[in-house]
């Protein structure tokens, strides 16, 4: 893992649980379903380990509600939904992000470099 | 996949996982490694680089659950925070404080008695008003006097010895509980 992954990595480590949060909004969802759900938006974050430890503790904080259904023809499946308190919890958090960023930009922005995608 | 699911299960019981929550844990990641696979896709879409160690992502899950009943000793060198006392380690510590505690009783009704019975003897031999007491209040004379023999052994009979020495029984049986519950944790933590 190279300098550039290992930053990415700490940063998305602070963030994950409100990025899962984040797609829990959309709908309520089990495990694998959230991670295509955030592939589809450009970010794996299954690289940086399973996302089940996250889920399990979101669920133990009462910040997601579960209850099991069934799949599309598969197996019953653990399905995650936002609890009122998460919903708290992401707002609050989005807006620690928001203003973390905005202050991190203002100090970066000074540096002039091409931002490759 | 079943060995990695299996690696799971094992230290889900060694950390007293309760088996429901356990089977709910492994059906959850069967299900969603069959998914990923039946898309072309692997273990690893869905582990990510926990596939290389099912014993610390297994314990990682059931510690973020809250479901673990015994500490684990990870794989690997961690930089959390020292967790707090289990309870088992707890139950361990109180159990011994109180042995301490029913021994050191035990030795003091046991000094206790003897010191009565060498003065009560010194009064018996000397007469009376050789021997003062000293302390809060007069000496409670004792209960039975009893003569063993030439050496006019004199003592309160035998109820404080006998307190004495239940006491002392019962601080052993507790320093034995208190290793019952030690000796487990100890043994992991010295692997």
């Amino acid at each position: 893992m190279g300098q550039s992954d290992g930053r990415r990595s700490q940063l998305l480590r602070g963030v994950l649980d409100l990025c899962l949060l984040a797609v829990m909004a959309e709908g309520p969802a089990y495990g694998y379903e959230m991670t295509k759900r955030l592939r589809a938006r450009g970010l794996s974050i299954v690289g940086e380990g399973s996302i089940y430890p996250l889920l399990g503790r979101l669920e133990r904080d009462d910040l997601v509600e579960t209850k099991r259904a069934a799949s599309n023809g598969g197996p019953p499946r653990k399905y995650y939904s936002m609890s009122p308190e998460g919903k708290r919890a992401l707002e609050e958090g989005v807006r620690e992000w928001q203003a973390a960023r905005d202050a991190i930009d203002g100090a970066l922005d000074l540096v002039k470099v091409e931002v490759r995608p | 996949m079943n060995e990695f699911i299996g690696e799971c299960r094992k230290e889900w019981q060694r950390l007293g996982v309760p088996d429901p929550v356990a089977n709910e844990m492994a059906a959850d990641l069967t299900a969603d490694i069959d998914e990923a696979e039946a898309e072309g896709g692997s273990a690893e879409d869905v582990l990510g680089n926990s596939l290389f160690d099912p014993q610390h992502f297994a314990a990682s899950w059931a510690e973020a659950r809250g479901v673990t009943s015994t500490p684990s000793t990870p794989s690997t060198p961690s930089t959390a925070p020292r967790r707090s006392l289990s309870r088992r380690q707890i139950a361990a510590a109180a159990l011994a404080a109180l042995a301490v505690v029913l021994v050191m009783g035990a030795l003091v009704l046991g000094i206790g008695h003897q010191s009565a019975s060498v003065a009560m003897s010194v009064r018996k031999i000397l007469g009376p008003g050789s021997v003062h007491w000293f302390g809060a209040g007069p000496a409670t004379p004792p209960a039975r006097v009893f003569v063993s023999g030439p050496s006019f052994a004199v003592g309160h009979g035998p109820g404080p010895a006998i307190v004495a020495v239940g006491l002392l029984l019962a601080g052993v049986v507790v320093l034995g509980l208190a290793v019952f519950y030690w000796a487990p944790w100890a043994r992991r933590h010295s692997k």
